[in-house]
């Protein structure tokens, strides 16, 4: 994780700030407000939907461009029964009903001629109605067409946004975990054993029958020597206890030092006791998960036997670390009982009931994060 | 010389903001002179119930004069005219019937100095937003030195005030910001002013083991010292906090201090401890890595100043003005204004022991610059001399008449406070022309 780069011996608060944001920024992404999110969609529109220029502000330009629809005043006329004889003279009007008869009978019957026109007249009618109310609804529901297209847009340009982001936080995890992994490696293989000056004379010639004087492993046989490797079960060539415990250390440091709850002592995590509440004492994890280390507390004891109830068993290399410890086993029943049924047989961590075997309940852990 | 320090609440059991900080100057003054405190028989900043009895009585060597309340808080009369003033055309009439209904209505108190002001050098008032100073400060405003303690609030958009801020004979203002916001609100440029703030009494060997002990703290963590409160920020902050403890990489704690009016969330690395006495307060920030600062409304933030006292940095809040540009005069503290940035920072201080240590340093410095007591005293006392030596020219406004009062022509308040400049005093100047920090 890059540091900040802040070298000088004074520190500038607002200099560090502009590198926080900046650094904000290169890891998520611009951060875009919903303004710059619809001019990024309108922009987007213009290339989608018409390359020769869409403008950008499409719903506004096509509401200008298309104004509340009013039907058209279509030229129509009204056809009655007595329009061929209407004047605006009274007298003319009065002659032509009177001689009405007299056309019927000499000239033509002009009423076949009325209806039809009147039918016509009022066929034309309805027709420009109905088509003024089809030309509405079209038109609404091309607006509606617009406004779902451009929020879809919107919302597309979001998602991509979003996407993006995503990536390269993937891309940021990747990295990272790739990091941790190279340094566990590195780590795991520079660390090596060296016995100590005492040890170094006398353990090549140590009788097998001494093995149990020697802080065992329960990945190892109890008839083993102790200069046999462990590594025939997946340990690590020249690996010795040293070695062994040194590791376990180190996971746990990776862990986080321990269980959250106990370091903040929340009322919901089992509360140590009394004599644990000194810091310099070591986080209470540490002693539930490695009973060989501490002698138990019924707190941890309890915690032991909740952990064996839901912790997968595996009996045969828990029994041995469990005879590798009769002292323990006799003052605390309770303990050495939980770690006959519960503690799992992890080659690597072997004698606590805090493992990877046992999700979410490792031990002392009650709230694991 | 005798002073009257004038608060709408004291005791030593009354821990709010501007209550504390009249306390402090009052016992500080009366080394070195008479002081008098004049205030009411409430305790209760809601109901301003009388719950004290009237009369004199001495507090940490200090003459306390109490002056019953006339009526309760009314807090349905009192939340419609603040509705009504705040968000909707109002007259000045509107503006002092809000100022009745909020309180504490305490017309002995004003009787008081307006017939006994000739017997004080200084009327010390307190909080420009209550009954007391207002009506108070018009009755001696020949003597009468303003504590405006103000917020960025509404309220300073009521135009009652204005004229408060420009009648009174000096104004110790809490940070430049605040200053520039009267200034632009008032124009009171011409009355005497000097940012001033308060100091506090930092014990000099907190014992950070002791609190770690005593309260079962183990591992690192951040402190919020205060009313858990939403108007404080802490709703925002629980958000962030929680989603800061999401990524694996934090290993910082969160352990509030003061009690609570929100729910606290259920998270194992978020622990509330209650109100605590100072010297367990103290124990905790200085075992703390940083304190957290998430109010978006404040004039000065005494607990911040603690915290640079003790030498830990602050993260503060971004949008209060005050909050940054205390950080930024000070180099002692970061702030946020988002999720992202209150993730980065937190890490930034947590990560970058170097960095951590820097902005103590500087916070106990900045701190031993402004606000220690030394300093404070001086202050004051520069500006009794000042206005001593000043003659008063300025005439009282007088209040509107029955028609004026009437007249609905004022804008909403919050339309006022919006039309204010904002944004941090980053370059502050004192009374003797030298940079702030």
């Amino acid at each position: 994780m890059p540091e900040f780069n802040v070298r000088s011996d004074s520190v500038n608060v607002e200099h560090i700030m502009e590198q926080i944001r900046a650094r904000v920024r290169e890891k998520r992404g611009v951060d875009y407000t919903e303004e710059q999110i619809r001019e990024l969609a309108a922009v987007k529109l213009e290339k989608f939907l018409d390359p020769k220029g869409v403008r950008s502000d499409l719903l506004d330009q096509f509401r200008k461009a298309m104004p509340a629809y009013e039907p058209p005043v279509l030229p129509n006329y009204s056809f009655e029964s007595d329009t061929l004889f209407e004047s605006h003279r009274g007298i003319i009007r009065l002659f032509r009903k009177l001689f009405h008869p007299l056309l019927k009978l000499f000239l033509f019957n002009p009423n076949p001629l009325i209806r039809a026109l009147n039918i016509q007249a009022r066929l034309n009618t309805v027709y420009a109605e109905r088509e003024a109310q089809r030309e509405s609804a079209r038109r609404a529901m091309d607006q509606l067409y617009y406004e779902l297209i451009h929020n879809l847009v919107v919302e597309l340009t979001r998602t991509g946004i979003e996407v993006k982001n995503l990536k390269m936080r993937a891309e940021s995890l990747a990295s990272r975990l790739e990091f941790n992994e190279r340094r566990a490696r590195a780590l795991e293989s520079a660390v090596v054993y060296r016995p100590s000056d005492e040890e170094r004379p006398t353990r090549p010639l140590q009788p097998a029958a001494a093995a149990p004087m020697q802080p065992p492993s329960a990945t190892q046989q109890p008839s083993a020597p102790l200069a046999q490797p462990t590594h025939t079960q997946g340990g690590i060539p020249g690996e010795g206890p040293g070695q062994r415990s040194r590791r376990r250390r180190r996971r746990r440091g990776r862990r986080g030092g321990g269980s959250v709850a106990a370091q903040v002592g929340s009322p919901a995590a089992p509360q140590p006791a009394a004599g644990s509440l000194d810091s310099s004492a070591g986080p209470p994890v540490a002693a539930a998960s490695d009973h060989a280390a501490a002698p138990a507390s019924s707190t941890f004891a309890s915690d032991a036997h909740v952990d064996a109830s839901a912790g997968p068993a595996s009996a045969a290399a828990d029994h041995m670390a469990a005879s590798a410890r009769p002292a323990f086993a006799a003052s605390d029943p309770t303990a050495a009982s939980a770690r006959q049924a519960g503690a799992g047989a992890d080659d690597e961590e072997d004698d606590g009931p805090d493992h990877d075997g046992a999700p979410g309940t490792g031990g002392g852990e009650p709230h694991g994060q | 010389m005798k002073v009257a320090v004038v608060v709408q609440r004291y005791g030593p059991s009354i821990n709010g903001g501007a209550e504390l900080h009249a306390r402090y100057i009052a016992q500080r003054l009366a080394r070195h002179g008479e002081v008098e405190v004049l205030t009411t028989c409430a305790t209760d900043y809601v109901t301003w119930r009388n719950e004290l009895p009237a009369g004199i009585e001495q507090v940490n060597g200090v003459a306390v004069r109490r002056f019953p309340v006339k009526h309760e808080r009314d807090p349905r009369l009192f939340g419609r005219r603040q509705e009504r003033v705040f968000a909707h055309r109002h007259s000045i009439g509107d503006e002092l019937d809000w100022l009745d209904a909020e309180g504490p209505t305490s017309p002995a108190l004003v009787d008081h100095i307006t017939r006994h002001a000739s017997e004080y050098a200084f009327c010390l008032f307190f909080s420009y937003r209550y009954y007391h100073a207002f009506y108070g400060a018009r009755a001696a405003a020949d003597r009468a030195i303003l504590v405006p303690t103000a917020e960025r609030d509404a309220t300073i958009g009521l135009s009652i005030f204005h004229p408060l801020f420009r009648n009174v004979r000096a104004v110790m203002y809490n940070s430049p910001e605040e200053r520039a916001m009267i200034h632009a609100v008032s124009g009171n440029e011409a009355v005497a002013g000097v940012v001033v703030g308060v100091g506090s009494d930092v014990p000099s060997n907190p014992q950070p083991g002791r609190f770690r002990q005593k309260y079962n703290i183990r591992g690192p963590f951040a402190v919020y010292v205060g009313r858990i409160d939403e108007n404080k920020g802490c709703q925002e902050l629980f958000e962030f906090f929680e989603d800061y403890l999401r990524d694996s990489y934090g290993k910082l704690s969160l352990v509030l201090i003061g009690n609570s009016l929100l729910p606290i969330p259920q998270h194992p690395r978020i622990r509330h401890l209650g109100f605590l006495n100072d010297t367990d307060k103290f124990d905790a920030m200085a075992a703390a890595e940083l304190l957290f600062m998430p109010s978006y409304y404040e004039s000065l933030s005494m607990v911040a100043l603690e915290a640079w006292a003790l030498g830990r940095p602050v993260l503060a809040n971004g949008r209060c003005d005050v909050l940054k540009g205390q950080c930024i005069r000070s180099n002692a503290g970061l702030y946020y204004e988002t999720l992202q940035e209150f993730v980065e920072t937190l890490k930034a201080i947590e990560q970058n022991r170097w960095l951590s240590g820097t902005l103590g340093r500087n916070g106990r410095q900045f701190f031993r610059e402004h606000y220690d007591w030394p300093v404070i005293e001086r202050k004051y006392l520069d500006m009794f001399d000042r206005v001593r030596n000043t003659p008063a020219t300025r005439v009282v406004e007088p209040l509107p008449g029955w028609f004026e009062r009437r007249r609905e022509d004022l804008p909403p308040a919050e339309d006022v406070l919006a039309r204010l400049a904002a944004g941090p005093v980053t370059v502050a100047r004192q009374s003797d022309g030298r940079r702030w920090a």
